[in-house]
């Protein structure tokens, strides 16, 4: 039994990166393994640095046995050529070939003899194809070569059975040697196993593992913030990545001057994360403190490090400090006119524009939301001044959120403030969602502004390019509405934008637009059930007959289908309405079509007066309930039918001589699948 | 006795003459600054008309940037409108320019064994030169003090073979040296001339061009008329000074930028017209090359 191992050197790799090239070389090097029936440890790891990818395998046999098999040739009749190549491929004798008869035909055959095969050769063999065919996220390329890698690779070690193998891989040759020092690459070592390898680097504090280091710096975070009463966020996007943006991890407490506290929190921590990689600490009130930690990839034994970041740390919000000093102090109305000058798209206007349609907009939702006009109308009038700002111009992604600071510092109402922070959420499918009636008033009419004008100026996405983010926009659009519950009539509300766009001159097709933009919504909330697990035929019947209007109600009653459809009352549901269409189907294919509206007066028997009773029963159920439908409830009403439509099936032959009868008892059919319509066409559900 | 002597704080001029002189011996060849307003020494044609086509390179160069909308009436400790970069690329990329790289810091007094040096996934991409490159910036203590790039496209073109940018900031590189908060505060030369005494005015003035006083009417004139002659300089397929009328046009639109008076929308359609150029550029140049 021997080992594998592999290092992989390189320029220093991303960690995003490395996680997937980890994740790809073990996909890859285990399914080797398993085609070529060799038998290998299967808990073993890949590590890396970001410099070194590593793969470690143990308990691999040297050989492998294969036994006899018969080699499939070239039928009998192919010409002659291609018995040639199949000799000359295999690297046989004439002799040795053989006719066989096969299900699909006479084919030459050959016997491979029962062989061993040395796992080393079989390495060599196929370790540079392995290795190719891990898929980057994101490749480069470098000087004359054609290789592609995520960073410059500069050498592979691999040992097997701790001998060298050797192979090509492009323009490097593997051998048993690797650079020992990651930055000048000047000591080279030489070794022929891993666990020397991990001795050699651990004394030189290099951790290869990266749970190892994980461990390590969560470990040592733990002890300083135990002592110092101190608390981190959970990060672990943050935390992945500084573990795999280091090697020998030292994590240093650092501080900056707790004047800065005073700057709103956001912006602190977004300079500390996003932009430094700093871990943040806060108090156990959750305030955040002057407190933050540093990963360092080398032990600062002289102080360097910490005073370095700190200065970096210092100056960066010395930097933001400035801004919002200056920026907190800007009236906010008195700036609106300057949107005048900042235009929102071409062809769609300045931001002042923009939110004067926002405050119509807003404020007609206002009307449905039963919040104040007036606040609302404030909310939208400033929302925008912001962008304006030295601090989102330092931090666009802080957009809207520095708004809501600012109103905040200025004394405007507590709900205009945080409907002006909420303005852009949700922002796609993972975002968080605002809740208060005032912020989503604002995302949405910010939303439908958009998409009205984006679609008002024939820019729609296409299927590969969507520059604007507008599958977002309206992917948001539909968040807003289901997750809120939120009751609008999204129709009438893109006429009336439509009509906003009008009054400022916009000559926009209304036509055009509420068509196109409706199908757009209706796709995004197709895409909106698909994530939320909903079958495919379900989202298809959901929106056939429910439009923009329904959103809510589509998607309620997706839901609810989705639920149900393999237990009782789903089934029935769905065979009564089965039975029923398919038969219509036929018969409507060939000549009789029908209404809906069958006449009780050409009854035959009490089965066809029962199913009459009882869809008319569901009728008036319909008819009956308002807004607050319960759609399980109406699933189960649905149901109820099964013993009127299987009595009718078993007792009644729709295909009466009497073409009256018969027309009459395919309207009753046509009338239950109607009826069944108000839950939503059931025709595309398959059963 | 050598470890005694009391290191002498490099000024900044001393540290461009270090690095002139290192990469000097690295076989570059020492260009002086290209004569026209960019933003950032890639705009230079020795790297960006040079990194395309087969031929070798090797160049190292200071070159005076501009950044119109990063104007701070020379109020604010680290932001300039004007500032400079030292540029260093070199085709094919050659293997050991890591090393090379941190020897390079070393010449300007940064041992990269008691600092923490860090190469930063940062994928370049460059919008108007319709380039694209992948790499790092190189931190030190967590100051960014260099972007570090292997070009893998550049005026719409694949780069084959790929060259390797390395971009100082050299202010703030100098200020880490120096130990200066503010870069107005860095020594300029050994007679004690600073930062500031050399840019302070020219930072309150621009910034006050750029902001306030830039003539947007005009400028957005010239844009249309340098573009067309950058198009008709194309078509006669004269590169370099179709080129130079380009580079006209990605500052009048910086200053326009700072100005204002363009919206992000609006930036988008600017950057796509400049990239177009640089496109139609590129192919002529190429074609100058075989």
């Amino acid at each position: 039994m021997s080992e594998l191992f592999v290092e992989l050197f390189s320029e220093e790799i991303p960690a995003r990166l490395q996680i997937n090239a980890r994740n790809e070389l073990k996909k890859n090097i285990k399914n080797f393994f398993i085609d070529n029936q060799i038998k290998f440890n299967e808990n073993f790891n890949v590590y890396s640095t970001p410099n070194r990818l590593v793969l470690h395998i143990d308990k691999i046999p040297n050989e492998i046995k294969l036994s006899l098999e018969e080699i499939k040739g070239p039928n009998v009749n192919a010409p002659e050529k291609a018995l040639e190549g199949f000799i000359r491929s295999n690297n046989i004798i004439l002799e040795k070939i053989f006719k066989k008869n096969t299900e699909k035909g006479e084919f030459y055959f050959f016997k491979k003899e029962s062989r061993k095969i040395k796992v080393s050769d079989l390495l060599e063999k196929n370790l540079s194809e392995i290795l190719k065919k891990i898929a980057w996220n994101k490749s480069m390329k470098w000087a004359n070569y054609d290789l592609y890698w995520g960073r410059p690779l500069k050498s592979i070690l691999a040992i097997f059975n701790k001998k060298p193998l050797n192979f090509d891989f492009n323009h490097i040759n593997s051998s048993n040697k690797t650079f020992i020092d990651k930055s000048l690459e000047e000591g080279i070592k030489i070794f022929n196993d891993f666990h020397s390898y991990l001795k050699f680097f651990k004394q030189k504090g290099i951790l290869i593992d990266q749970d190892l280091r994980k461990k390590i710096i969560q470990n040592k975070i733990n002890e300083i913030i135990n002592k110092k009463n101190l608390k981190i966020e959970q990060n672990d996007s943050l935390i992945d990545e500084i573990v795999n943006i280091v090697e020998k991890p030292a994590v240093i407490l650092c501080d900056f001057d707790k004047k800065f506290l005073n700057i709103p929190s956001e912006i602190l921590i977004t300079t500390m994360q996003s932009h430094q990689k700093y871990l943040p600490t806060f108090d156990k009130k959750n305030n955040l403190t002057n407190n933050f930690f540093v990963v360092s990839d080398i032990k600062d034994t002289k102080g360097f490090v910490k005073l370095g970041n700190e200065r970096v740390i210092e100056a960066r919000l010395s930097d933001a400090e400035f801004f919002w000093e200056k920026n907190k102090t800007q009236n906010l109305v008195k700036q609106v006119d300057k949107l005048k000058n900042i235009n929102f798209f071409k062809g769609l206007g300045s931001y002042f524009d923009k939110i004067q349609r926002m405050r119509k907009l807003s404020s007609l939702i206002s009307d449905d939301f039963l919040i104040s006009k007036d606040k609302i109308e404030i909310a939208s009038s400033i929302c925008k001044v912001d962008l304006m700002s030295d601090l989102v111009g330092e931090f666009p992604e802080l957009q809207g959120i520095v708004g809501g600071h600012f109103a905040r510092f200025q004394g405007f109402d507590k709900e205009v403030c945080l409907a002006v922070s909420e303005q852009y959420l949700p922002n796609g499918m993972e975002s968080k969602l605002p809740k208060k009636m005032y912020s989503v008033a604002l995302s949405l009419s910010d939303k439908l502004d958009s998409l009205v004008g984006f679609f008002g100026i024939n820019l729609k996405p296409t299927s590969s390019k969507d520059p604007y983010a507008i599958r977002r926009m309206a992917i948001s659009l539909v968040r807003l509405i289901v997750e809120n519950e939120t009751k609008i009539k999204l129709k009438d509300l893109i006429v009336y934008t439509c009509s906003v766009y009008r009054d400022q001159g916009y000559e926009f097709d209304i036509k055009k637009i509420q068509n196109e933009l409706s199908d757009f919504i209706i796709e995004r909330l197709k895409n909106y059930l698909k994530e939320k697990k909903i079958r495919q035929d379900i989202i298809e019947s959901s929106t056939f007959l429910l439009g923009l209007d329904d959103i809510l109600k589509a998607y309620k009653k997706s839901i609810c289908l989705n639920r149900n459809i393999k237990k009782e009352i789903g089934l029935e549901t769905i065979a009564a309405y089965k039975r029923c269409s398919n038969i219509l189907n036929t018969e409507e294919k060939i000549t009789i079509e029908t209404l809906g509206f069958a006449d009780p007066g050409l009854f035959k028997n009490d089965y066809e007066k029962k199913l009459y009773k009882k869809i008319n029963d569901i009728r008036k159920y319909f008819l009956s309930i308002g807004k607050d439908e319960n759609y399980e409830e109406s699933l189960k009403i649905l149901s109820s039918i099964k013993n009127e439509v299987n009595d009718f099936f078993d007792n009644v032959i729709v295909n009466d001589e009497d073409i009256i009868i018969k027309k009459n008892r395919l309207e009753l059919l046509n009338m239950l699948c109607k009826t069944f319509d108000n839950y939503f066409n059931f025709s595309k559900i398959e059963a | 006795m050598v470890s005694k002597i009391k290191k002498k704080t490099l000024s900044f001029q001393d540290t461009i003459f270090n690095l002139q002189k290192y990469w000097s011996k690295k076989g570059c060849v020492i260009l002086q600054p290209y004569d026209l307003e960019v933003g950032a020494g890639t705009f230079h044609p020795a790297t960006t008309l040079r990194s395309l086509g087969p031929k070798p390179w090797k160049t190292a160069y200071v070159q005076p940037s501009r950044r119109p909308t990063d104007g701070r009436y020379g109020d604010n400790p680290n932001r300039l409108q004007h500032y400079y970069q030292f540029q260093v690329l070199i085709k094919p990329s050659p293997k050991e320019i890591k090393k090379m790289y941190l020897n390079s810091l070393s010449s300007i007094g940064i041992n990269h064994e008691e600092h923490d040096i860090r190469f930063v996934e940062d994928d370049w991409e460059s919008p108007t030169l319709g380039a694209a490159g992948l790499g790092w910036e190189v931190w030190c203590d967590g100051m960014e003090v260099t972007q570090f790039t292997y070009f893998q496209q550049m005026a719409g073109v694949e780069c084959k073979p790929v060259s390797v940018e390395i971009t100082y900031g050299l202010e703030r590189l100098c200020m880490f040296i120096q130990n200066k908060k503010s870069v107005f505060d860095l020594i300029w030369n050994d007679e004690g001339i600073t930062y500031k005494d050399v840019f302070h005015q020219s930072e309150k003035e621009f910034s006050a061009y750029n902001f306030e006083y830039a003539n947007t009417d005009n400028l957005f004139k010239i844009f249309e008329m340098l573009e067309e002659e950058t198009k008709l300089l194309v078509e006669k397929k004269i590169s370099l000074p179709a080129y130079d009328q380009c580079l006209k046009c990605s500052h009048v639109f910086n200053i326009l930028d700072a100005r204002g008076v363009i919206s992000v929308a609006q930036r988008a359609e600017y950057i796509a017209r400049i990239r177009e150029l640089t496109k139609s550029i590129g192919k002529v140049w190429i074609e100058s090359q075989s």
